[in-house]
């Protein structure tokens, strides 16, 4: 047993940070929290893309690369989430997902 | 493994625990703030960190991008969001106590399910001697621009485009209504 990071310990730390995003994506009222939380999603999602190209394929460079588009999709993302927020906010005022329901059936 | 430690991994670990420490207590804060806007200040503690687990492993072209991108663009996006929809003041209600069993019960299931498949899991490792490319900015951008075999240049021109439709169609959706036609006369 070792204290050093190897790739087990890196999984594990991405993994608790992917289960934090999942339950700030399922509590969180406020839109805006909901958008943070899956930035965290998108974030640990990019950081094991790395750990597994840097443990077990080093030669090569493929898992920076998807790195890199998780993060201008994550930035794609952001810009319409926002947008979206502010027309919702101009039409009724508040941005708790619990009231945002109408196509509830 | 050997237990002596030479010193540039004694700080490569305890780099690591640090980091690692403070970017789940960051995140932590983050789901479960009252106040947005101190959720937003964790998130960029968040992703700081996450530039440094780039580094620590040897990706600093990605830690450079990350620290560009995510915490001068996306932070800043969301702390306009926040002003816009002027939750800044605003003290959110804790969620229902459903709400929350039900947010633990998945987020803890998730971990135990994915801990539990990656330590049954053998992986493929690659050898000691394996290594990285001496300059990783270089590299990616090679990759990036190669056409061919495991070249990335139609993903590459396709999240361009991407980023075109997603700025115009914000402008789009975020437009005040009311005002369509107050430009456009001539």
């Amino acid at each position: 047993m070792s204290f050093s990071p190897e790739l087990h310990h890196w999984l594990i730390l991405s993994t608790i940070l992917f289960s934090i995003g999942i339950y700030g994506v399922l509590t969180r009222r406020n839109a805006v929290g909901v958008l943070m939380s899956v930035e965290l999603l998108l974030n640990s999602a990019a950081m094991n893309f790395l750990i597994f190209n840097h443990y077990a394929s080093k030669p090569f460079i493929d898992g920076a690369i998807m790195a890199l588009f998780i993060i201008a999709v994550a930035a794609a993302e952001a810009v319409i989430a926002m947008a979206l927020f502010v027309a919702i906010f101009r039409s009724r005022k508040t941005v708790d997902v619990t009231q945002i329901n109408t196509l509830k059936g | 493994m050997d237990i002596t430690l030479n010193p540039a991994d004694l700080t490569h670990t305890i780099a690591f625990y640090t980091l690692a420490l403070t970017s789940i207590v960051a995140a932590l804060i983050v789901v479960t703030a009252k106040r947005i806007f101190r959720a937003a200040v964790a998130l960029a503690v968040v992703l700081i960190c996450g530039a440094g687990f780039y580094i620590l492993l040897n990706y600093d072209f990605i830690a450079g991008v990350q620290l560009l991108v995510y915490v001068g663009g996306i932070v800043i996006l969301i702390v306009f969001a926040v002003m816009l929809t002027s939750s800044l003041e605003s003290i959110e209600e804790p969620p229902s106590l459903g709400r929350k069993a039900l947010g633990l019960f998945s987020s803890l299931a998730f971990l135990a399910t994915a801990v539990i498949a990656f330590s049954e899991t053998k992986f493929p490792l690659s050898s000691i001697s394996a290594e990285q490319p001496k300059d990783v900015a270089k590299a990616v951008g090679r990759k990036l621009l190669d056409y061919g075999a495991g070249g990335y240049v139609l993903p590459f021109e396709v999240i361009s485009l991407l980023l075109l439709a997603s700025v115009i169609g914000a402008i789009v959706v975020a437009r005040n209504p009311k005002r369509k036609n107050e430009g456009s006369a001539t």
